[in-house]
């Protein structure tokens, strides 16, 4: 009786509204990053009033096709997904090619170019070069060596895979000034993140430059850095030089506090625009397309002016 | 009408659904019905004739996670075994699938049944094992490029019907005719009623539970085939979240924790409440949290109704 109760009161108050309907299924909202950009595709679809069915799989890629499925059922004239992996995805493309109704694919790239779809995804390699560049240069403004250490991600997610290869790329140039001492495995574990940092802060005592993959990671990176006697503030003779990837609130938090010195920021505003408005009109039914998200670096001198951008910085 | 009850539930929620979610009622939305009832189904049937023995398979997700790595390693085209795409690879890694499920079936049987130690610990064990176990062969990777016909599984018909819906149809058919039909299905419920009587009156009480543990692997590792098939994805990880869903279906079944009492059709009916009830509250746009909620309270309400029947009938 209750649930027929909550059928009959759902129908009731989601009367359907004029206009396209756009499911949403995410494969987590586990992370401030993922939840944030739900609300901003949420928000941008709102705007352009555009009526939206949301669903997470909460990292089960079955569920999640089946919450695909249901879209398809559902009739709804797009479909955006942010998926647990770039080969799980597959088959969702498929589906969605079968009944002809645009898909996007939201922050992963799928492992095959088969099929129809549109991709929103970060410069991984380019934002992360810049952002470690710009460390790079402080470290040889102090005219001092430096031992630097890597928090990676899992290595089967190619947002990771970019990530760590535009580090590698970055302190190569720097190689007479920066050495490569410690890479953390962490597979996107904020536990493994923090026991592989303290392993590596304490075997690794001069460990004085850190990026960090994920900003998500922060927490269990400065546990590990006060754990060891790290962490300090810039300007502080003992301060490490450090940033990491993404424009979460944390890194705002830190930034402001001037704990961290830069961070790759990925515009998420940008990639949800750009992606709804090419499910919209249904771009990705005609040709595979990738948008790509140039990002921005936010450091502590271009802080004031960029801040409005940083999407962590704008959380309600 | 009391026996029928949770037909009529069915139904009835089933209509009120088609009234008042949009998209719901439509072919399209049947099928999808149809697919993400038949490896659920299938895994509770299994896991039914375990708690009719009055034991309990806690390991039915790591059995899915591990046959399904299994046969990835065995049928990538690009990992493990690396063994050319032929028609027989595919048969051993089907193969393979499923005795890798009955393996670690018969693992947890014979220690319930020989040695005596509670199913609820055995399979607990077995299923951190084995989750480990899965994890660590991939190194937490997902296996894919598997051979075209197995992806193709859900996309190819046999007589009109999609192989997974004969495949389904002949566990439901297989799991009935046993427990209806045979001495066997008489001392699975026999043992479940009451284990000593059950010795003294000749039946094979380590043999009958060892068998419940064995045909709950293969059930499982027959759902793992469909769902490894439907994503194109060997995964460690997989079916992570469905535990719940599998014993839900055979308790909102009716069939009693206790052991010795439940039906094949009522734990079909119960697969079917927990699809339509995950179906129209998606379709609603709940969010997935809600509809672990509402799911969580259904299946504590149907506990609850379950132990009130077993207390009204001592």
């Amino acid at each position: 009786m209750i649930l027929l109760f909550v059928l009959l009161l759902n129908s009731c108050v989601s009367k359907k509204k004029e206009g396209i309907t756009i499911g949403i299924s995410f494969e987590t909202l586990q992370t401030e990053y993922w939840v944030a950009s739900m609300e901003a595709l949420k928000k941008e679809c709102a705007e352009k009033n555009i009526n939206v069915i949301e669903a997470v799989a909460n990292g089960d890629a079955n569920r999640q096709f089946e919450q695909v499925n249901n879209f398809i059922a559902k009739g709804v004239d797009g479909i955006i997904v942010a998926p647990k992996d770039a080969y799980t995805v597959i088959p969702i493309i498929k589906a969605a090619n079968r009944a002809n109704i645009p898909i996007g694919i939201y922050n992963r790239m799928p492992a095959k170019n088969s099929g129809q779809f549109v991709t929103v995804v970060a410069d991984n390699y380019e934002i992360t070069k810049r952002t470690v560049q710009h460390l790079c240069e402080l470290a040889k403004g102090t005219n001092q060596k430096y031992k630097a250490m890597i928090l990676i991600g899992d290595l089967g997610d190619i947002n990771a895979v970019e990530r760590r290869r535009g580090f590698n790329d970055a302190i190569a140039a720097y190689s007479d000034i920066i050495e490569l001492v410690a890479e953390v495995p962490t597979e996107w574990n904020q536990e493994k993140a923090l026991a592989g940092a303290i392993n590596s802060l304490q075997a690794h005592h001069d460990i004085n430059f850190i990026f960090t993959s994920s900003d998500f990671l922060f927490p269990s990176l400065i546990s590990a850095l006060k754990n060891t006697g790290k962490y300090h503030k810039i300007g502080h003779p003992k301060h490490v030089l450090l940033a990491g990837f993404d424009g979460d609130a944390t890194a705002f938090n830190l930034l402001s506090k001037g704990y961290l010195d830069a961070d790759g920021v990925q515009d998420l505003r940008l990639e949800c625009k750009e992606l709804i408005h090419a499910i919209v009109s249904r771009d990705s039914l005609t040709k595979p397309k990738v948008i790509s998200d140039p990002g921005f670096v936010i450091h502590q001198k271009n802080l004031a002016e960029t801040v409005n951008r940083m999407w962590g910085a704008n959380l309600p | 009408m009391r026996k029928n009850a949770l037909f009529y539930l069915c139904l009835i929620y089933y209509l009120v659904a088609a009234l008042l979610v949009p998209g719901f009622f439509s072919a399209n939305n049947s099928w999808s019905l149809i697919f993400n009832l038949l490896p659920l189904l299938i895994a509770a049937i299994g896991q039914m004739y375990v708690i009719l023995t009055g034991g309990i398979d806690l390991s039915a997700t790591a059995i899915m996670a591990t046959s399904s790595v299994v046969g990835g390693y065995i049928m990538s085209s690009d990992y493990g075994l690396n063994i050319p795409l032929s028609p027989l690879v595919l048969v051993v890694g089907v193969a393979a699938m499923l005795a890798i499920g009955m393996l670690i079936g018969l693992i947890n049987g014979l220690s319930v049944s020989i040695l005596g130690m509670p199913a609820f610990m055995v399979t607990l064990a077995t299923m951190i094992f084995f989750n480990g176990l899965a994890v660590w062969i991939t190194g937490s990777q997902n296996i894919y490029n598997l051979p075209e016909a197995f992806n193709n599984l859900f996309y190819t018909s046999v007589l009109w019907l999609p192989i997974p819906i004969w495949i389904g149809a002949i566990v439901l058919l297989l799991g009935f005719f046993i427990l209806n039909k045979t001495v066997l299905g008489q001392w699975i419920y026999a043992v479940g009623m009451n284990g000593k009587t059950a010795r003294v009156s000749g039946i094979h009480v380590g043999a009958t539970t060892v068998f419940a543990y064995v045909f709950s692997g293969f059930c499982v590792s027959m759902a793992a085939i469909l769902y490894t098939s439907r994503l194109e994805t060997a995964s460690p990880v997989m079916g992570q979240n469905i535990l719940l869903d599998i014993i839900g279906a055979v308790i909102i079944g009716g069939s009693s924790l206790y052991g010795g009492k439940g039906k094949i059709h009522m734990t079909t009916l119960g697969a079917v409440f927990i699809i339509l009830l995950d179906n129209s509250l998606n379709l609603m746009g709940l969010s997935y949290f809600m509809i672990m909620i509402i799911k969580g309270a259904v299946i504590v309400s149907a506990v609850l109704l379950n132990e009130w029947k077993q207390k009204s009938t001592v």
